[in-house]
């Protein structure tokens, strides 16, 4: 077990609040390193040649999923870095991805010819994993509001060999504004939305340091916004997935129950996961939560060995 | 992003007869944007030229598909994504690497070898496509990125 630094007051007690009996298997799980998961990039290889070549290295695969089998465990126990330094890696042969991670683009079930709005993109790491799924056909439009956070996209869209997407500078808010004006409307879309990043405290601890419940709330308002926004240029009958990597039900249900208080014409799609994930909660400290928000999936780490994640599906009625 | 230019029909043809003489490539997959003087980059999703300029004139655009080839004078030298993805057309001015060589070429370190090329050749390791070099009379000249190459 690692050392990790001590997590607020605050951020304990809620997390309490919200997993009750479970709390100490949570607290346990976040003491241990994250397992090394990487998805294969079908664009350049698949994943059959992948995890020879992987093998070839001396590099224990494990492929969790049978109907996933571009999602790759790597169980050595690796030098820090080994994995983005591979050549295998330069090459675009595979992403490093956290498993929780490639669960919105799984339930997006992005399809070849569809036009597909990633809202808020950077690294890529799901762009490329869109990409994957419509194999370079259709268009994805990768929206980042940071040029530094664009480079980086740029870099991985090109390592992975991504050739259907257009790159976009702009505020999310402002920028589908501005695309519903012209009448863009999109298959579908995803809102990975900037969050307090909760659900990182395995990959990331000086998470556990930056907490405070003051960004919980800030970056729920701007949630809301890019969400709404985004719903506006959604067309009839097209799905939308809402994620973040954090657990706070402000950024999360409560952002879910706004939006279907607003809209009258959408809905909330079950989603079918591979991986164990346990309903949106209806109920928050003093708040009430619209019933249907329960077929929102939280992952917690400790149900899968993952990060933690929340994830929900929106479809726009005709 | 510098301004957009879609190459229209007769432009990409011309890049294509590049290609062709160089390494027997026959298509294109997509469209060709050109950025600067020299990159070309290759898109291949639905959107056509006019839906492309539209969103341009929307939004800023800082990239269309991916980085491929770009235009050295008279000829032209493609990236490790523009061997890969148009491997399985290249059929000449392939030069074929050890595991030594690729070692090396992916440290981003000129190879001293003979080749009796000259011009661009396309690096190959086994299945692996690893861009091009330029091929003179004693050695290969490397242009892997900093970024995509293997630490020493």
């Amino acid at each position: 077990m690692r050392k990790i630094p001590e997590a607020k007051p605050l951020f304990i007690e809620r997390m309490k609040s919200l997993l009750g009996n479970d709390f100490n298997n949570y607290m346990e799980i976040l003491k241990s390193e994250p397992v090394r998961s990487i998805r294969t990039n079908t664009l350049k290889i698949t994943p059959e040649k992948l995890k020879e070549k992987l093998k070839n290295k001396s590099w224990i695969i494990k492929q969790p999923f049978k109907e996933y089998p571009e999602i790759m465990i790597v169980e050595n126990n690796l030098e820090p870095g080994e994995l983005g330094r591979a050549l295998e890696h330069l090459l675009g042969y595979y992403y490093i991805q956290e498993l929780a991670s490639m669960l919105p683009i799984i339930a997006l079930k992005p399809k070849p010819d569809e036009t597909i709005l990633d809202l808020c993109s950077s690294p890529g790491s799901k762009t490329t994993q869109m990409a994957s799924f419509m194999n370079n056909s259709g268009t994805i439009v990768a929206n980042e509001v940071s040029l530094g956070r664009i480079k980086i996209l740029a870099s991985n869209l090109e390592r992975c060999g991504v050739t259907n997407t257009i790159i976009t500078k702009k505020d999310g808010v402002v920028l589908c504004k501005k695309l519903k004006k012209e009448n863009f409307q999109f298959d579908k879309i995803l809102v990975d939305a900037p969050c307090s990043g909760e659900g990182t405290l395995r990959s990331t601890l000086k998470t556990y340091l930056m907490w405070n419940i003051k960004t919980v709330k800030s970056v729920s308002r701007i949630q809301k916004n890019l969400l709404s926004s985004a719903l506006d240029i959604l067309k009839p009958n097209g799905e939308l997935i809402y994620s973040t990597c954090t657990h706070s039900p402000e950024e999360n249900e409560e952002v879910i129950d706004f939006i279907m208080k607003k809209f009258n014409d959408i809905k909330i799609e079950k989603i079918s996961l591979p991986v164990k994930s346990r309903e949106g909660i209806t109920k928050w400290q003093d708040k009430e939560y619209l019933e249907e928000i329960k077929y929102a999936c939280r992952i917690y780490p400790q149900d899968n060995n993952t990060e933690g994640f929340f994830l929900v599906k929106i479809k726009k009625l005709k | 992003m510098n301004q957009l230019k879609i190459l229209n029909k007769n432009e990409k043809q011309e890049i294509l007869n590049k290609l062709n003489k160089q390494f027997g490539i026959n298509n294109i997959p997509g469209i060709i944007v050109k950025r600067g003087e020299e990159k070309l980059f290759l898109f291949s999703g639905n959107f056509n030229e006019k839906q492309i300029k539209n969103l341009e004139r929307t939004v800023p655009i800082e990239g269309v598909g991916v980085y491929f080839a770009k235009l050295v004078k008279e000829e032209i030298r493609l990236s490790i994504e523009g061997t890969q993805i148009l491997k399985d057309q290249i059929n000449q001015n392939i030069f074929e690497l050890n595991q030594e060589q690729t070692n090396q070429w992916m440290k981003g370190q000129e190879l001293n070898i003979k080749t009796g090329k000259k011009g661009f050749v396309v690096m190959k390791y086994k299945d692996n496509f690893l861009g091009c070099g330029k091929a003179s009379i004693e050695k290969i000249t490397n242009f892997i990125p900093k970024s995509r190459r293997l630490k020493n």
